[in-house]
């Protein structure tokens, strides 16, 4: 080697030898083992974690607009067209409350071995958009919902939570 | 091996990266093991401790499996992306930014540890007192003389891991270098000519 330090290469060449076969202990090994099983384990449940980083963003919003057009679907099939009064409306959010509503035929539900819940806030005007009854004077207010998402992103069901 | 296995651990890095990215974690045990040793001595001939050593490796590689989708391939290979965040995390460890001065220190007092009487002879001891005396340098010159010298990091993807310029990755290890040859007391006669960059090096 033409080197202007050789004394020092040759003492660097032996020290770059004499750490050439180090690896982390074992309970490094151990650690990481552990890691990936854990995640594992998590599988795909850390919302949408599992997507590829370019493809979250969309994820989210493809999901909301999903569940809005599944529930405008399903709400004017069921929904008469006589106006709501303050008391209709309470009376169908209480029985929205913590009682899922699918969006997809049950057995399709019950195939899905993985899915998460995402919370999210609905506008009431949107819910009147959809058919259901809302006072007005609180039409501005939010109404938070959770949506039931499968892997692949389709919104299975949903429920609100206020 | 089952074929499944054997076709993880000859996949390429990036496309055991894109698989983690994707949630498999699976594919972080094949990209450990073929990686832990360059990320480990990186961090343990950096720091000098083989315990901050293994919790930076342990680190980097959680890292990975939680961010494998900020990897590029195409703006760096695997190991110099992992060797960037192991640069991190061992100054973190120290207390040393990320980022480093722009002028360089023209004053830098040499470790004491580093001085011991010239009886002090023999291999090992040279070994100990070079890795000291690493160890010691400031962290700029210090990220050269590890990435480039020991472990054989081009200086391209030196200047890419320490976010700086080419030229600055050789002036650091010249000076480096220099400070080196000056603590351990090495190479007399070319520490007494006018400084000279070592012509051996990679480009």
């Amino acid at each position: 080697m033409n080197s202007d330090l050789p004394e020092l290469d040759r003492r660097l060449a032996a020290l770059r030898d004499a750490y050439s076969a180090e690896i982390p202990p074992s309970a490094t090994d151990r650690a990481i083992e552990l890691a990936i099983k854990r995640a594992n384990a998590r599988g795909r449940s850390r919302g949408f974690g599992w997507l590829p980083r370019a493809e979250r963003w969309i994820a989210f919003p493809l999901a909301l607009a999903a569940s809005i057009a599944m529930i405008a679907f399903v709400v004017r099939s069921l929904t008469p067209d006589t106006p709501p009064s303050t008391r209709d409306q309470s009376l169908a959010l209480a029985s929205a409350r913590d009682a899922f509503i699918p969006l997809v035929p049950a057995a399709e539900i019950g195939r899905t071995s993985e899915a998460m819940l995402i919370p999210t806030r609905v506008p009431r005007t949107a819910l009147a958009e959809l058919g259901w009854p809302i006072d007005p004077a609180r039409a501005a207010d939010d109404v938070d919902a959770e949506l039931l998402v499968g892997r692949d992103g389709a919104v299975l069901a949903m429920r609100f939570t206020r | 091996m089952p074929a499944a296995l054997t076709e993880t651990h000859s996949a390429t890095d990036a496309a055991l990266a894109t698989r983690l990215a994707c949630g498999q974690a699976e594919a972080l045990d094949p990209l450990y093991r073929r990686h832990r040793g360059l990320i480990y001595r990186f961090a343990l001939l950096w720091s000098g401790s083989s315990a901050v050593a293994a919790d930076v490796a342990q680190d980097v590689f959680l890292h990975l499996l939680t961010h494998a989708g900020d990897f590029d391939p195409a703006r760096a290979p695997l190991p110099s992306w992992l060797l960037g965040i192991a640069r991190n995390f061992v100054r973190r460890r120290a207390g040393i930014p990320a980022t480093d001065p722009l002028g360089d220190a023209a004053e830098i007092p040499p470790p004491g540890e580093v001085r011991t009487p010239e009886t002090e002879l023999g291999a090992k001891r040279d070994l100990d007192r070079l890795h000291r005396a690493i160890a010691a340098l400031p962290p700029h010159y210090r990220d050269a003389v590890v990435l480039v010298e020991l472990a054989e990091r081009s200086y391209a993807e030196t200047a890419a891991i320490c976010g700086c310029e080419l030229n600055t990755v050789r002036s650091r290890l010249a000076r480096g270098r220099a400070l080196l040859a000056q603590w351990l007391d090495v190479d007399r006669e070319a520490r007494s000519a006018p400084f000279v960059s070592n012509p051996s090096m990679k480009s």
